[in-house]
């Protein structure tokens, strides 16, 4: 079964925007929005969503965007 | 449901074989998510990937906090709990019998997470419009919590039963050898039926039974997996402790479970 990276993204009330708090590996997004619930459990979060991050098309860039998987040897924000 | 005049707020409203039921249900939850938090505290450090290990960590404190509150409501009953939760031997369990003994594999985990799991919170789920407000109350936060659990159980049921033969054969055999207790844990059919009429649940061991079985069957089936058969014997049943066998958990589980290596470090 393959594995993707979903991307996390989370709010605490209802009036702030969403903002992007992280990613996990799941083999199917049932999967990962269990695994981002309970990785990302640091606050009472109002809201969290998860997507494929091969769902997001880069708009000013040519490289995937929340590259936060990249080798831990590059350049951050390259 | 928050509050209502009809609510019992003291067990002392009840019945005596009433309130004796009510508490040997909350006792065998408490009992059950005690051990299951151990069980899945096994597998903290050596599930397949990082964060079903996270996972594994997370749900198996749900299920230690979820106990630590059953256990409190006891008090009212007019049990200790600081007793009840650490000076018992195995026998005193109550805890369903799946959970008897330690969960040797990854497939054994995801069963029991799958299977056991749903079982309690079929259980739980029957309380949530309970009469007794304190129950009612801290059910709630729990069926929350175990959304999360379920999720984490079907998902890798599907991942296990879809994957290769070993695997699938695996995970048959494991929900093979844990079906039976799950299915017995709900009681003989016309269990709770007095604590139905007072409003205390909303079904009894037959009605509890079927709602498992609505639940765990589709989760197993789309899963490649075949949901066991077998004819349900209650000849030997403790009512009281919701076993068959009287024998509880391994006595590792329970040392764990009362903490007694954490009591050779406390100082008076």
């Amino acid at each position: 079964m393959t594995e993707r990276i979903y991307v996390v993204f989370a709010r605490k009330n209802r009036e702030d925007p969403l903002h992007h708090v992280g990613s996990v590996h799941a083999s199917d997004p049932e999967l990962a929005k269990v695994y981002a619930w309970k990785t990302y459990d640091e606050e009472r979060w109002f809201e969290m969503v998860v997507a494929p991050q091969d769902s997001f098309h880069p708009v000013n860039r040519s490289e995937i965007p929340f590259s936060i998987h990249r080798d831990p040897g590059s350049a951050e924000g390259a | 449901m928050t509050e209502s005049a009809a609510d019992l707020r003291s067990p002392d409203q009840l019945a005596a074989d009433t309130r004796q039921e009510l508490r040997d249900l909350i006792l065998a939850l408490a009992d059950s998510k005690r051990i299951l938090g151990i069980r899945y505290a096994d597998w903290v450090l050596g599930a397949p990937e990082l964060e079903a290990n996270i996972a594994a960590s997370s749900i198996s404190q749900d299920e230690w906090g979820h106990s630590r509150i059953l256990y409190a409501l006891l008090k009212d009953f007019g049990d200790d709990p600081q007793k009840l939760e650490h000076e018992r031997q195995a026998a005193d369990y109550c805890s369903i019998e799946a959970l008897d003994r330690p969960l040797g594999t990854w497939p054994e985990f995801v069963v029991v997470n799958a299977v056991v799991d749903t079982a309690l919170s079929v259980q739980l789920n029957a309380l949530a419009a309970s009469s007794y407000a304190p129950l009612r109350q801290r059910v709630q936060k729990q069926l929350e919590e175990e959304r999360f659990h379920a999720g984490h159980g079907a998902a890798w049921l599907r991942r296990l039963g879809t994957a290769s033969d070993a695997a699938r054969a695996a995970t048959q055999s494991a929900l093979e050898e844990r079906w039976p207790a799950v299915i017995h844990w709900f009681g003989p059919d016309e269990l709770g039926a007095g604590m139905k009429a007072a409003g205390l649940i909303d079904a009894t061991g037959a009605e509890l039974r079927n709602r498992f079985f609505q639940r765990a069957r589709p989760t197993i089936e789309t899963s490649g997996l075949k949901t066991p058969r077998l004819d349900l014997d209650f000849s030997v049943w403790n009512t009281s402790r919701r076993r068959s066998n009287p024998d509880g958990p391994d006595p590792e589980a329970v040392a764990r479970a009362r903490g007694d290596r954490n009591r050779a470090f406390l100082m008076d």
